[in-house]
């Protein structure tokens, strides 16, 4: 059976009085995938391991389907949790074959031996290591590590499975490969899953759920298409990939939840941008994903902003772009099917869809309404 | 017609690409591509990179020389001695194992049992000690653990022999319990037989044992704990998945401790051998030294014994390969330190204390007490005679100068070709590499006494003299097997910081303009600085009261100040040979504290931050 995950505002104190964790709360649905995303120190791994029982919440509460693992009084042991975990570098037992690994998770429900190695050999084959159940982990390549270690935490059938950026130490090809089998054998299981990773593309490519954490902080949490399309923060757009950033002035404000927006240089030109809560005359910036910019001709009278092409790479599907705008602001990642030789006058043409504003002062710590 | 300036240019290129192809570096090429275009440097140019490239193969032919006279021949011939005495004149057959038969019969036989089962149990003492204690230092947070793990080094270099005679004199009937009237018989009933034998070999090996199972431990991060746990298992299961984890360090650090225990000549010379208790390592050396020496039979003896420290050995280095946990992943894991309560601490620190005072305390009380009193009697009158004498009397100071003069002309040439073996094993590859790395691992097995009575024997070899090389009761020769056996453990230690160091680093300087010599003393020898130095230091106070080389090997009215020790002891000058004890040990710490203060002062900024970080 998955596991519904509630979490209500859990802390976590280190020494020093140093937040690894500030009153994080959400809730997730049996079965769902939940994508933790955040960099380095903002708490992700923290939270994972509390919720797996490695380590003690100093406040608030941790639920595994309404029943109370961890709160101040409260810690129930890893073992007596039924989840599983992926670590982030294996944690395979050295000492003991791929075989082993894997059945020692079926240990917790007192099976005899024959059972639980046939059902470590029934995921072993499904993850593609069934030639290998003799092998120990010393001798396997580091994606072969990974997926004994994936094979290990499906075994087990738990409700509850836990990811520590299980990819982070595979090359880039391997990483693809991997997630893609994560995400349907998870699925497939149709545990409910929490995976953690400060790497949007995975983030995007495999959750239900995201959840971004910021300092301790859960600071936005909602499907792939929300945090995509409207960012609570500056922090989480930026986070969640852009191409670049425009200060503007608010010209005024449209019925629906965006404005009209001008550069501040001379020849800039009014483009839609989303968000509210601002009044004319107001400072903002334009935050751009890489797909809402196109670039064209200086003369192009659609050009929103001039700029300068700075670099131009070739990616196989078209010419990706840095160009520099007039005031100083760089973008990079536009993609065009023509290539533009560096140092040349450009257009920016803006698609609202992808164009976030955002107050220019105290940005950080504000976050927009834009559910309104 | 003479050729173009180009063509000229081109010739040339080509010649000295021809020379560079193999061993050098961009620097040199594009540094001799500028040369070339001038014409009246281009001879010079191609003169210098042919002498580069033979001073190399002179240098290469040089190390391998080395080896060959210095390990291979004196172990290999002794050795082959056992099975073939005729082939060096020892006996009438080219084939026996008639010598070996012999071993298996008599004293022979006793002295080779009692080597075994001491060396077991003090290989057991030394993990049952070492284990709880690298936990604690590693994983707790006991206070004091940094001054507690430091103090382990303490143990570590000290020669074996000094903690026995300390021992010896601590329990003997003038000894200072006597004069304090705390002694009685069981004392000296128990220390002076194979219990004492034991203990003593077992705290010795708590150093070696620590090193192999702190290393494990330190880097056995919780997350095989964890994923236990995850998966569903109790603390008793968990333990019981974690613990065969350590088992390769816990096997190693028997192995290692059984290897040092049985190869040990300084106890086994000492209170072994005063309590007519016969180890081994001794028994070989009274085949060499009695008259006439049983050459054959001592070889076939060494076999045994080189067997006995062999196999653990290689079993050792099998097993800290495969399944390590080592192998898993590179990333340095962050082990949790478990919080102990006030009351363990103090249990902890209170019995780590008294394990100090039993490996380092008594031993010295022992030492330093016989040096300060009267060699017999019950008088409790403390007297500076001893020190005296040592400084003023003609013939007791000058074996301890010669033992400095020795140990720093061993420590700077094992140093040396203890890197150059060093790098030679880390950066290249193929058949030299290998042969290399066998010779000195098979070197590590082979007893200090063995190396020693292998040099006696080659060395004194007819045909040697024949051919003009009299080295046999010679310094030279003692210098020479010195560093012979002080160079496998120093390229051991040296490998591991040699190997850190990436080739990058010096290509990085040479591809920018530095020369040969600039980018090595740039790029390599600042993050190698520490670990030479630490590696120049454990050969000198190696050396500088090394026992069974200089037992079998010192030239004749020149003895180093372990032997001249020994010979006062032996006479029953107690005081004098203490208080020689006590003045090389004093020097021996004045020169490691000297030489770090020194290096701290010299070492530029950046020298000492890289060598620390290469030492964590």
């Amino acid at each position: 059976m998955p596991e519904s995950v509630s979490i209500e505002n859990v802390s976590k104190v280190y020494a020093k009085s140093k937040y690894a964790l500030q009153d994080v709360s959400f809730e997730l649905d049996p079965g769902k995938f939940l994508v933790l995303l955040g960099p380095s120190g903002s708490g992700k791994t923290t939270l994972l391991r509390s919720i797996a029982g490695i380590e003690k919440i100093t406040k608030g509460g941790i639920f595994l389907s309404d029943r109370c693992v961890a709160n101040e009084k409260i810690h129930i042991s890893p073992n007596e949790r039924n989840l599983s975990m992926v670590f982030q570098d294996y944690a395979l037992w050295p000492h003991l074959s791929v075989l082993d690994n894997v059945a020692f998770a079926m240990k917790r429900y007192g099976l005899k031996k024959d059972d639980r190695q046939r059902a470590a050999q029934e995921v072993l084959d499904k993850v593609g290591l069934i030639s290998h159940i003799n092998n120990y982990p010393g001798e396997l390549s580091g994606g072969e590590q990974q997926r004994v270690a994936l094979a290990r935490a499906l075994v087990g059938k738990t409700g509850l499975l836990l990811f520590d950026e299980p990819l982070s130490n595979l090359d880039a090809d391997l990483r693809d490969r991997l997630r893609i089998e994560i995400s349907m054998l998870t699925r497939e299981m149709a545990a409910t899953s929490i995976y953690i990773t400060h790497d949007q593309s995975e983030a995007f490519a495999l959750a239900d759920v995201i959840g971004v954490l910021e300092s301790g902080r859960l600071v936005q949490m909602g499907t792939p298409e929300e945090i995509y399309s409207s960012p609570a923060t500056p922090f989480v757009a930026r986070f969640t990939g852009l191409a670049g950033e425009v200060c503007v002035k608010v010209d005024h404000c449209l019925s629906d939840n965006s404005a009209v927006v001008r550069g501040l240089t001379e020849n800039a030109k009014p483009f839609i941008a989303l968000g509210n809560g601002m009044s004319a005359g107001q400072s903002g910036r334009v935050m751009v994903r890489p797909a809402a910019v196109q670039l064209c001709a200086i003369t192009d009278e659609k050009a929103h902003l001039s700029a300068i092409i700075k670099d131009v790479a070739f990616r196989g599907h078209g010419y990706e772009h840095a160009v520099m705008l007039e005031d100083g602001n760089q973008f990079a990642n536009i993609l065009s099917h023509h290539k533009h030789v560096r140092g040349t006058k450009v257009g920016l043409i803006f698609n609202f869809e992808g164009c976030i504003l955002f107050p220019d002062t105290k940005f950080d710590s504000e976050v927009l309404d834009l559910s309104a | 017609m003479g050729d173009s300036d180009e063509t000229r240019e081109l010739k040339i290129t080509a010649e000295i690409l021809d020379y560079t192809k193999t061993d050098f570096t961009p620097n040199q090429r594009s540094g001799a591509h500028k040369q070339s275009a001038q014409d009246t440097k281009d001879g010079v140019l191609i003169g210098l990179l042919r002498r580069s490239k033979s001073l190399y193969r002179l240098g290469s032919l040089s190390f391998w020389m080395v080896l060959f006279l210095a390990i291979i021949i004196p172990c290999l011939s002794f050795l082959v001695l056992a099975i073939s005495p005729r082939l060096f004149d020892q006996g009438s057959q080219f084939f026996t194992l008639e010598n070996f038969k012999a071993v298996f019969s008599g004293s022979t036989l006793v002295a080779l049992t009692n080597s075994l089962w001491v060396a077991s149990l003090a290989a057991l003492v030394g993990i049952f000690c070492a284990l709880p204690m690298a936990w604690l230092f590693h994983r707790s947070d006991l206070p004091f653990k940094k001054v507690f793990s430091g103090a382990i080094w303490l143990v570590l270099l000290i020669p074996s022999w000094i903690p026995a005679i300390g021992w010896e004199r601590f329990v003997n009937p003038d000894g200072i319990l006597f004069r304090l009237h705390l002694w009685s018989p069981w004392q000296e009933h128990l220390i002076m037989g194979p219990f004492g034998v034991v203990l003593l070999l077992g705290l010795r090996n708590i150093p070696f044992s620590y090193l192999a199972v702190s290393n494990a431990l330190a880097g056995l991060g919780q997350e095989f704990e964890h994923s236990a746990q995850v998966h569903g298992a109790s603390k008793f299961q968990t333990a019981k998945l974690v613990v065969p984890i350590l088992f390769p360090a816990i096997l190693s650090g028997l192995a290692i401790g059984f290897a040092e225990a049985i190869s040990d000549f300084g106890v086994a010379a000492t209170l072994a051998y005063t309590s007519h208790f016969t180890l081994a390592t001794y028994y070989v050396y009274q085949q060499i030294g009695n008259f006439p020496p049983d050459f054959p039979l001592a070889a076939a003896f060494s076999w045994l014994l080189v067997l006995a420290v062999a196999i653990p050995l290689y079993a050792q280095a099998k097993l800290s390969k495969g399944r390590s946990y080592q192998v898993l992943s590179g990333r340095t894991r962050q082990p949790v330190m478990r919080k102990l309560s006030v009351s363990t601490k103090v249990a902890v620190v209170l019995v780590l204390c008294l394990f100090y005072f039993v490996a380092v305390g008594i031993p010295t009380i022992g030492v330093v007490s016989s040096s300060l009193l009267s060699d017999f009697g019950a008088s409790l009158h403390i007297t500076f005679a001893n020190y005296k004498a040592v400084f003023t009397t003609a013939g007791l100071g000058a074996p301890l100068e010669r033992s400095i003069e020795y140990a720093a002309i061993t420590a700077s040439i094992t140093v040396l070709v203890g890197f150059v073996a060093a790098r030679k094993l880390s950066k290249t590859k193929g058949t030299s590499a290998k042969v290399l790395d066998f010779i000195l691992l098979s070197s590590v097995a082979i007893p200090g006494i063995i190396f020693a009575a292998g040099y006696i024997f080659a060395y004194n070899l007819p045909f040697l003299s024949k051919i003009g090389i009299n080295l046999y009761q010679t310094t030279t020769l003692l210098v020479i097997a010195y560093i012979a056996t002080s160079l496998p453990t120093n390229v051991r230690m040296l490998f591991g910081s040699v190997s850190q160091v990436a080739d990058s680093l010096s290509n990085a300087a040479r591809v920018h303009g530095a020369g040969a010599i600039r980018s090595w003393m740039r790029a390599i020898l600042p993050p190698l600085s520490r670990p030479i130095v630490t590696a120049w230091l454990l050969a000198f106070t190696g050396i500088l009261l090394e026992l069974p080389v200089s037992e079998l090997l010192y030239a004749p009215g020149f003895p180093p100040a372990s032997i001249a020790i020994q010979d006062n002891l032996g006479n029953y000058h107690f005081g004098i040979g203490m208080a020689q004890t006590v003045v090389a040990t004093m020097v021996a710490f004045a020169v490691v504290g000297t030489v770090f203060i020194l290096y701290r002062l010299l070492a530029p900024r950046g020298w000492r931050r890289i060598g620390g970080i290469l030492r964590a």
